[in-house]
């Protein structure tokens, strides 16, 4: 374990998931990698596959449809690894906690998987891109804590 | 005004009259008409014969259809719009209970049968002789029998329990395809739902016969969050914060379109300084969204200088957005009557400068986009929509303009200042996502052109009309959004809360043409033809090592590879 944490201590990479957001959250998730915030800096870098990846940026409100399968991608990272609940939708449903097809929020649907799970959050609607760094940063922070 | 009346009574005239009449008797009752507008009642048994003569007609285009729960079963509400005219004729056919069944004109009209898909979902509405009757817009744990936009459906109570935690499961609730036996040889690729790089969540079924394609499926619900049933809940003025959320990149245009449907009802007459203003806000949206989909384009064939080029010439653009409507995404500052928020001139200027300082990036990129040879011979040719099949979808925006189809809706049923400026309709022939992109790079000009005019030409004076009730009545409110028409239909019964509010965005029309333009084409080209109509959709670039069966070694390596492409972008450009 304590290796794997060393491990965790640079160069995160991360998996963007997509819970049934709007998009604006999405397309700012987007706009890290690009040379304006450019992330990369941080050794940060979007990959294709939860299974190398050791953060979920997750953003939407997680609908009925999205809800197993945000668990599945959850299960397929390698532990530990952090989520980043983005965006307003993501930590409480935002707008949205009334519609019908709004299961729970995105904490709760992974904690409903594995209570233990290391989740940062980060509210806006959107958030600035300056706010998911802020938050990228801390979760590095963190990270670094775990023995 | 609205003339209120029976057919016998008083002959139609215009345009909205002519399509009436030409439909002869099926029509038995009409509602309202004003020039641009006509709303009418049809025998619902003959809701086909309907839509044959519709879609006959000269520049008609199925927008959509709502549904709407009254008392005698559901209203089905089909919406054509007339181009270049630019009127909508609205025929309503009623569904009556119990069975509530109509006969399906998804064989007369394609683009009908993710609407009519949609409705059976959501109201319970039948349709006789649909070709592919399955779920669509419900998730796969949703009980069958619940009609969440029926008016006895509460969306806090009667909600039903939730899925199962993981795993999903592994076959999906809208079943497997009725119309296309498994077949020897015949494979099913699956892309999605999460899929790499991939910002939203669809599920993609290619159904593969080698590398060729011969046919798709696409699984929505993902990111179905009910916001339909959510603005019945809110007051008037509350919905423009939630459609703005319909779509974080339309977050100008869904307001915009809903605030003109609601403005139809109430006879609004908007102040020209809003109508500017307003004007402004979608140009620069535009700028932004096309700008963001040239760049992804360019990521997803591998071409990551566009991205990051693209995307840096973006952020001047989000940057002044945010200092003009305190906000990088979601604006809101469309209202009833006209606009939240002013603006001060010298944000205008700043506007105006920095719309007139994208023009040589623009340009530069256009030529890098448009001269490469490598992209005429990835996108040339490729994903080839034809203009019959752009009619028969009833596609919009980018998507129809690069087939050659003249359409869009500032020119067409101007609003905004759109009819005060001096601008051009972009289209593109062949049909080919190259047309497509080289369509939204020319918008991006014809973009800044438009802002510039408007900071010129602004008026002052006041913002808002201040509407303080909403009568009770029907509108409808359509739109150019970047990726095309969204079209908007409103129903007040004069409190301060909508009965029913439709939105149909313009992916929604535009999804479906992925059968006319895949099928036939080799897998690797189905991802950019995916993405052309900005869904935001990609797919894994794979590379392949070539290795020879009796010694093992690689043919091709690395290096040669790259000579080899390098050799072959050389010969192209001379040719």
């Amino acid at each position: 374990m304590a290796l794997r944490n060393w491990a965790l201590r640079k160069s995160l990479w991360v998996y963007h998931v997509n819970a049934g957001a709007c998009n604006n959250c999405d397309i700012e998730v987007l706009e890290l990698l690009t040379p304006r915030y450019d992330i990369e800096r941080f050794g940060m870098i979007l990959v294709g596959s939860p299974r190398h990846a050791d953060v979920l940026a997750v953003t939407g409100i997680c609908t009925r449809q999205a809800m197993p399968r945000l668990q599945e991608v959850y299960m397929q990272t390698p532990k530990p690894c952090v989520v980043m609940a983005i965006g307003s939708c993501a930590l409480a449903q935002g707008i949205f906690t009334e519609a019908y097809h709004a299961a729970l929020p995105v904490d709760e649907t992974i904690k409903a998987v594995d209570p233990d799970a290391i989740i940062i959050y980060v509210p806006g609607c959107a958030p600035k891109p300056e706010a998911m760094i802020d938050a990228a940063v801390k979760g590095m922070a963190h990270l670094k804590t775990l023995q | 005004m609205s003339v209120v009346s029976t057919k016998t009574e008083t002959p139609l005239t215009g345009p909205v009259g002519e399509v009436l009449h030409l439909l002869g008797d099926i029509v038995t009752e009409v509602h309202q008409c004003t020039p641009r507008r006509g709303i009418a009642r049809i025998d619902p048994a003959r809701v086909v014969e309907a839509a044959q003569a519709l879609i006959a007609m000269e520049g008609s285009r199925l927008a959509t259809a709502s549904g709407v729960d009254v008392r005698d079963g559901i209203d089905v509400l089909y919406h054509w719009c007339f181009e270049p005219q630019g009127f909508v004729v609205t025929v309503k056919a009623l569904a009556a209970r119990p069975e509530l069944a109509l006969d399906s004109i998804a064989n007369v009209v394609s683009g009908a049968i993710w609407i009519e898909r949609e409705i059976h979902d959501l109201f319970g509405a039948n349709f006789r002789d649909h070709p592919d009757m399955r779920r669509l817009i419900l998730d796969d744990s949703w009980p069958q029998g619940v009609y969440p936009l029926r008016k006895d459906f509460d969306q806090v109570h009667d909600r039903p329990p939730l899925p199962a935690n993981r795993p999903p499961p592994e076959v999906d609730a809208s079943g497997p395809r009725q119309d296309l036996p498994a077949k020897a040889g015949r494979t099913i690729v699956n892309l999605g739902p999460y899929h790499p790089l991939q910002e939203e969540a669809e599920f993609f079924q290619l159904y593969v016969e080698g590398e060729t394609v011969v046919d798709m499926d696409v699984r929505i619900s993902y990111n179905h969050r009910g916001i339909e049933k959510l603005d019945e809940s809110k007051t008037f003025d509350q919905v423009p914060f939630v459609v703005e959320r319909v779509c974080g990149i339309c977050s100008a245009s869904h307001p915009l379109a809903y605030v003109q449907a609601v403005e139809e009802i109430a006879h609004v007459e908007v102040p020209e300084r809003a109508l500017y203003l307003r004007t402004i806000v979608v140009e620069l949206e535009r700028l932004h969204s096309h700008l963001l989909w040239v760049g992804l384009a360019g990521h997803f064939l591998g071409y990551n200088t566009v991205f990051m080029w693209a995307w840096k010439y973006r952020e001047p653009v989000m940057e002044i957005l945010e200092k003009s409507t305190g906000s990088r995404v979601a604006y809101a500052n469309c209202k009833i009557g006209g606009v939240r928020r002013d603006m001060e001139d010298d944000q205008l200027r700043e506007i105006d400068k920095i719309s007139g300082d994208l023009v040589k990036p623009l340009d530069m990129l256009t030529k890098a986009v448009l001269d490469d040879p490598v992209l005429h011979a990835r996108l040339k040719g490729v994903g080839v929509l034809t203009p019959e099949a752009v009619k028969l979808y009833g596609a919009t925006g980018p998507t129809a303009r690069g087939s050659g189809v003249p359409i869009d809706v500032r020119r067409d049923d101007p609003y905004g200042a759109y009819d005060r400026l001096d601008w051009d309709v972009q289209t593109a022939p062949g049909g080919d996502v190259f047309g497509k992109a080289v369509v939204r790079l020319k918008e991006c000009f014809e973009a800044a052109k438009i802002i510039r005019q408007c900071v010129r030409d602004i008026p002052g004076g006041e913002i808002d009309a201040k509407v303080e009730a909403i009568p009770p009545g029907e509108g409808v409110g359509h739109v150019e959004a970047p990726r095309g028409e969204t079209f908007h239909y409103v129903r007040s019964d004069g409190s301060n809360r909508p009965v029913r509010h439709k939105i149909r965005a313009p992916s929604f029309v535009n999804i479906p043409t992925f059968k006319a333009s895949c099928i036939g084409m080799q897998i690797p080209d189905v991802a950019i033809t995916l993405a052309s109509v900005d869904p935001c959709y990609s797919c894994t670039e794979r590379m392949c090592s070539i290795v020879d069966a009796t010694t093992h070694k690689p043919v091709l390596t690395f290096k040669e590879l790259i000579r080899l492409s390098q050799e072959k972008t050389r010969r192209m450009r001379k040719e």
